[in-house]
C-alpha cells in the first residue's frame, strides 16, 4: 500500500532523508521511530504530498506520489505532529469544512460528520469553538478529521503527544478498530510501549536512513541476540546453575537476583530440556520465562542517539 | 559595600534595569534578520535618490557656476526639508509595522506567560520590546546625520531646525511605535495593528484638528490664531510644517520652530509615557491569564465557561447552531468567516461613530456652501482611496500567511481542494472583506449623485478604477503571502510594491527626466496611470453642479467621457494583467514554503 524507493529530501547540505525504502502492506499497522530529527515527519509530508521529495518516489496504492497529488490526497488521511485550527469555526463546522473539502456531497455529511464525532467521542462538543478545545480534545478532533473522508492509508505523526493515559488507550483501541477495517497505518510515537502493542511492523529510522524494517520477533536475529530464558528455583541455585551449565544447547548461565539467566547458543532453543532436566534431578521450578526483548532496548541498541 | 555600591552605580549606567534582559535578546534576533540589511539598504537607496532628484531640481545643469553657487544655499534649505520629511514620514510606517506583532508574537508563541515566572518585570518586557525597536529605527536616522551636517555647510540652514526636525522626529516615532506596540496586545493580526494605528493617528492628528476647526472657526470662543497655536503644540506635522516654512522662509527665522517644537515634544512624550503605562498594566494582565491557563494561544480574551452535567457548556446552550457548509468549502470559509472578529460590538460602535463625524463634515461644508467645489470632492475621494488602497495591500497580503501562521495551511493542501480553487476562493474572501471600506467611496460619489453634484458616470469609472486596482495588489498580495511564512513581511513587501510602482518608480523617472535620460512625456504617460491621479481626474470632471467636464489628464490631454473611459480600460488591462501574473505565480508557489 505504501511504498518508497530511494527516497531522499535534502535542504541545502542536510540531509533529511537519504534513500529510504520502505513497503508497508495493506491493513498493515506500521510504527515509524527514530530519535528527533531523524527524518520521520519529513518522510510523512512526502508521502502526503505536502513535500517534494529531492530524489527517489513513493507511491501509495500504486500512485506516484509526485504524479498523482490529488488522487492520493484522497487516499491518504493525514494527521500532523500539530493542531492547525481555524479560530472562527466550531468544531461541526471544522470537520463539514473538511468533508466539502473532499468533495464529499452535502446531503452524506451530516451523517459522516456525526459518525466521526461518536467514533472520537466528541458529540457533546460540536458546537464548542475548535480553539477553545484542550490539548487531548485537539488530538481527538484532528483523528476525527483525519477520518471524514473514510481514507484507505491513515498517516499519524505523534498522534497521542500529550494526551493523558486514559485518552492514550481510547486512541490505541481506535487505531485497532481502525486495523480491523482495513485501513493501513502508519503512526510515528515516541512512546515505543505503545507502537509495541498495536504495530505489526515497525521501521527505526536515524539520519535519514532505515536501520531496521521488520516485525518484533525479527528484529532478535537483526541485531544477534541470542533466545534467553529466566529460570526460578526455590532452593539449590547454585547447583542448578551447574546442571544447566552442562546441557549443550546452553551458552552461558548466570544468577540475576534471585533468578537464574539462561543464554542458549545462536539459532538454540531449549526451554523443554530446561524444564525436564531441572524436575528430574528433583529442583522444585517455580518458574520458567521466555526473555522478551523490548522495544525500547532494541530501539536503543539500533540507534546511537546522534541527530542532526 | 564599595563593590555593591560600584554594581548598583554601573547597573544604573547600563539602562539594564529599564530594558532587561529582553532587550539584548532582540537585539541578537534582529542582528540575524536579514530583512533588517536589506531594510537599511532600501531607506539609504530610497533618500539617496530623493537627494538627488531634489539637488538636480535646485541646482539645475547647464547654467554658469556663478547661478549654481548662488543656489547652493536654497540648495541647502530643500535637501534638509526633504531629509527632514523623508525620515519623518519613513520611521513612522516603519516604527507602525516593526511593532506591530511585538506583544501579539509573544502572546502567540505563549512566551508571554513564560517570561511571569521569571524576575522580568512586564514594565521591561514593553520598554524592552519598544527601544529594541525604536534602535533599528534610531539607526536608520543616524544613517543620515553626516549628511545633513555636510549640507548645512551650503548656508542658509538653522541648527535649530536640524534639531527641532530630529527632536520631533524622534518623539513622534515613539509615540507612533507606543501605539502600534499597545494595540498588538489586543490583537494577533499585523495587519489589525496596522490599521489601527494609521486610523488612531489620521483621527488624532487630522479629524480632531478638522472638527476643532468646524467647530470653533466662526465662533468667538477661540481665534484662529489660537487655534493655530494650540494645533502647533499639539499636532507634529504641523509643527514640522511650521518649523520647514519658518526655516524656508529668512524672514520668519526659526522663532516660531523655536517656541512651538519642545512643548510639541513634551506632549508626544507624554502621549507615549500613557500608552506605555497602559500596556505595561495590560501585559501583565493578559501574561497572568496566560500563565495560568486561562488564556488560548489565539485569543485575546476569553472567560471561563461554566459547565453543565452533559459536558455542554451553558453559553453553547445559547449559542448559534453549526451553520452548514454550502458550495465549495474554502469559498465558504472565506465567505463566512466574521467581517470583524470577535469584538463585533466595538467595530460596530467605531462604524458609526465613523459615519457620524463623516456626515457631520458634510454638514459643516453644506453649511459654509463648498460642497459643489470639485476640490473638495477630490480630497474625499483621494482619502477614501487611500483608505480602500490601504485596505487593498494589506488584506492579500494576510490571508495565506494567516493560515500558515495558525498551521491550517498544510491541512488545506493536505485536501484535494484545487490550487485555483483555493485562491480563488481567497480573492473572493479579501473582496468582501475590502467591500466595507469601499463602500465609503462608493457611499460618498452615490450620495452625491443624488445631490445632483457629482456626474452619475464618475459611479462606472470609479468602479473600473476599483476593480482593476483589487486585482492587481490582490494578485501581489497573494504572491507576497505564497512568498513569505509571516504576514508582517508579507504585508510590508506588497505595500513596497505599491510604493515602488507608484510612488518611487516616477520619482527616479523624473531625476532621470532633469538629467536628460528620459523624456518628460514618459514620465507624464506614466503618471497618468496612476490609481490617485485617475481618482483626481475623474472627481474634477464629474463634480461641482453634477455637470460633466473635460477629464485632464496629465500627459493624455483634456479629454471627453469616450477617450477617458477607452485610457481607463487600456490601464484596467494592463494592471488586471500584471495581478493575473502575480496570481499565476502565486499558484506556482502556493505548495512550496507550506511549513
Amino acid at each position: 500500500m505504501i511504498k518508497t524507493q530511494n527516497l531522499s529530501k535534502n535542504y541545502g547540505d542536510l540531509t533529511a532523508v537519504g534513500n529510504l525504502n520502505l513497503t508497508i502492506e495493506q491493513g498493515d499497522i506500521f510504527g515509524f521511530i527514530g530519535p528527533n530529527g531523524a527524518g520521520k515527519t519529513t518522510t510523512m509530508r512526502i508521502l502526503v504530498t505536502l513535500l517534494e521529495p529531492t530524489h527517489g518516489t513513493a507511491f501509495i496504492n500504486g500512485l506516484d506520489v509526485r504524479k498523482h497529488g490529488k488522487k492520493v490526497r484522497r487516499l491518504v488521511g493525514y494527521m500532523p505532529d500539530f493542531m492547525g485550527v481555524y479560530d472562527d469555526l466550531k468544531v461541526f463546522e471544522y470537520l463539514e469544512f473538511f468533508a466539502a473539502a473532499f468533495s464529499i456531497e452535502r446531503r452524506k455529511r451530516k451523517g459522516i460528520v456525526e459518525g466521526v464525532l461518536e467514533l472520537t467521542d466528541l458529540q457533546s462538543k460540536q458546537s464548542a469553538t475548535v480553539d477553545s478545545l484542550s490539548r487531548g480534545m485537539q488530538q481527538r478532533l484532528g483523528l476525527a478529521r483525519v477520518l471524514i473522508h473514510d481514507p484507505k492509508v491513515l498517516i499519524l505523526d505523534e498522534p497521542a503527544s500529550g494526551l493523558d493515559p486514559r485518552a492514550r488507550i481510547e486512541i490505541r483501541e481506535l487505531l485497532r478498530e481502525l486495523k480491523r477495517m482495513g485501513k493501513t497505518i502508519m503512526i510515528s510515537s515516541h512512546i515505543l510501549s505503545e507502537l509495541e502493542e498495536i504495530c505489526d511492523h515497525i521501521g527505526i529510522i536515524e539520519h535519514g536512513r532505515m536501520v531496521f524494517s521488520g516485525t518484533l520477533a525479527d528484529i532478535r536475529p537483526h541485531l544477534g541476540i541470542q533466545s534467553k530464558v529466566r529460570v526460578k528455583v526455590t532452593a539449590n541455585q547454585d547447583k542448578a546453575v551447574e546442571l544447566l551449565s552442562a546441557l549443550p544447547p546452553i551458552r552461558e548461565v548466570e544468577v540475576v537476583d534471585d533468578y537464574i539467566s539462561v543464554t542458549f547458543h545462536e539459532g538454540k532453543e531449549g526451554d523443554g530440556l530446561i524444564a525436564r532436566s531441572l524436575v528430574e534431578a528433583k529442583f522444585d521450578l517455580v518458574s520458567l520465562q521466555p526473555e522478551q526483548l523490548k522495544l525500547d532496548d532494541a530501539f536503543l541498541q539500533l540507534t546511537k542517539g546522534m541527530v542532526h | 559595600m564599595t563593590a555593591a555600591l560600584f554594581n548598583f552605580v554601573l547597573r544604573l549606567v547600563s539602562l539594564s534595569w529599564l530594558t532587561g534582559p529582553i532587550f539584548d535578546k532582540e537585539l541578537r534576533v534582529s542582528s540575524r534578520r536579514r530583512r533588517n540589511y536589506v531594510l537599511r539598504f532600501a531607506y539609504l537607496a530610497l533618500l539617496t535618490m530623493l537627494l538627488v532628484l531634489f539637488w538636480v531640481i535646485a541646482v539645475p545643469s547647464g547654467q554658469s557656476r556663478l547661478y549654481q553657487s548662488s543656489r547652493m544655499a536654497e540648495a541647502g534649505q530643500i535637501i534638509i526639508a526633504c531629509i527632514v520629511w523623508f525620515q519623518f514620514v519613513a520611521t513612522q510606517i516603519l516604527a507602525g509595522i516593526m511593532l506591530s506583532t511585538s506583544i501579539s508574537d509573544e502572546i502567540y508563541h505563549k512566551t508571554l506567560g513564560l517570561l511571569m515566572t521569571t524576575p522580568i518585570s512586564s514594565f521591561q518586557v514593553v520598554v524592552g520590546k519598544l527601544l529594541s525597536k525604536l534602535l533599528q529605527l534610531l539607526l536608520l536616522m543616524a544613517i543620515s546625520l553626516p549628511l545633513l551636517a555636510i549640507v548645512r555647510v551650503f548656508g542658509g540652514v538653522p541648527w535649530g531646525y536640524i534639531v527641532s526636525g530630529l527632536c520631533i522626529t524622534l518623539t513622534m516615532v515613539l509615540f507612533v511605535g507606543s501605539l502600534s506596540l499597545f494595540f498588538s496586545i489586543f490583537s494577533r493580526k499585523a495587519y489589525v495593528v496596522i490599521i489601527l494605528t494609521v486610523l488612531t493617528l489620521g483621527m488624532l492628528f487630522a479629524l480632531i484638528p478638522l472638527f476643532t476647526v468646524m467647530i470653533f472657526v466662526n465662533s468667538d470662543i477661540v481665534s484662529e490664531n489660537e487655534f493655530f497655536t494650540g494645533l502647533s503644540y499639539l499636532n507634529p506635522y504641523f509643527c514640522l510644517a511650521l518649523a520647514t516654512e519658518a526655516m524656508m522662509s529668512p524672514r520668519a527665522g526659526g522663532w516660531i520652530a523655536g517656541l512651538y517644537w519642545p512643548w510639541q515634544c513634551a506632549v508626544m512624550l507624554g502621549g507615549s509615557g500613557l500608552l506605555l503605562f497602559l500596556s505595561v498594566l495590560m501585559v501583565r494582565r493578559v501574561a497572568l491569564r496566560q500563565a495560568t491557563g486561562q488564556l488560548g494561544a489565539s485569543s485575546s480574551k476569553r472567560r471561563p465557561r461554566r459547565q453543565d452535567g452533559a459536558g455542554i457548556t451553558v453559553e453553547q446552550a445559547f449559542e448559534h447552531p453549526p451553520r452548514r457548509v454550502r458550495g465549495s468549502a474554502i469559498l465558504w470559509k472565506e465567505l463566512k468567516s466574521p467581517l470583524f472578529g470577535r469584538r463585533k460590538l466595538a467595530f460596530v460602535i467605531s462604524i458609526a461613530v465613523g459615519l457620524i463625524l463623516l456626515f457631520l463634515t458634510y454638514a459643516f461644508f453644506a453649511d459654509t456652501g463648498d460642497l459643489d467645489e470639485d476640490g473638495l470632492h477630490i480630497m474625499y475621494g483621494v482619502i477614501f482611496m487611500s483608505l480602500g488602497t490601504l485596505f487593498a495591500i494589506i488584506l492579500p497580503a494576510t490571508c495565506i500567511t494567516s493560515e500558515k501562521e495558525s498551521r491550517a495551511w498544510p491541512l488545506l493542501l493536505a485536501t484535494t481542494l484545487g490550487d485555483w480553487q483555493i485562491l480563488g476562493a481567497k480573492f473572493a474572501g479579501i473582496l468582501r472583506r475590502s467591500l466595507p471600506i469601499w463602500c465609503l467611496l462608493f457611499g460618498h460619489i452615490i450620495l452625491f449623485t443624488f445631490a445632483k453634484i457629482i456626474h452619475p458616470i464618475a459611479i462606472i469609472h470609479t468602479a473600473l478604477l476599483v476593480g482593476w486596482l483589487m486585482v492587481f495588489l490582490s494578485g501581489s498580495g497573494l504572491y507576497f503571502s505564497t512568498c513569505f511564512k509571516r504576514t508582517t513581511t508579507a504585508v510590508i513587501a506588497n505595500f513596497a510594491l505599491a510604493a515602488v510602482v507608484w510612488g518611487i518608480a516616477p520619482l527616479l523617472m523624473a531625476l532621470m527626466a532633469e538629467i536628460d535620460l528620459l523624456d518628460f512625456d514618459f514620465l507624464e504617460s506614466y503618471l497618468d496611470t496612476n490609481p490617485f491621479v485617475h481618482i483626481v481626474v475623474i472627481i474634477e470632471a464629474t463634480a461641482g453642479r453634477g455637470s460633466l467636464s473635460n477629464y485632464h489628464w496629465i500627459d493624455y490631454g483634456n479629454k471627453g467621457v469616450y477617450d477617458t473611459t477607452a485610457w481607463m480600460t487600456a490601464c484596467a488591462f494592463g494592471y488586471v494583467f500584471l495581478g493575473l501574473l502575480f496570481a499565476w505565480r502565486a499558484k506556482c508557489r502556493l505548495r512550496r514554503n507550506i511549513f
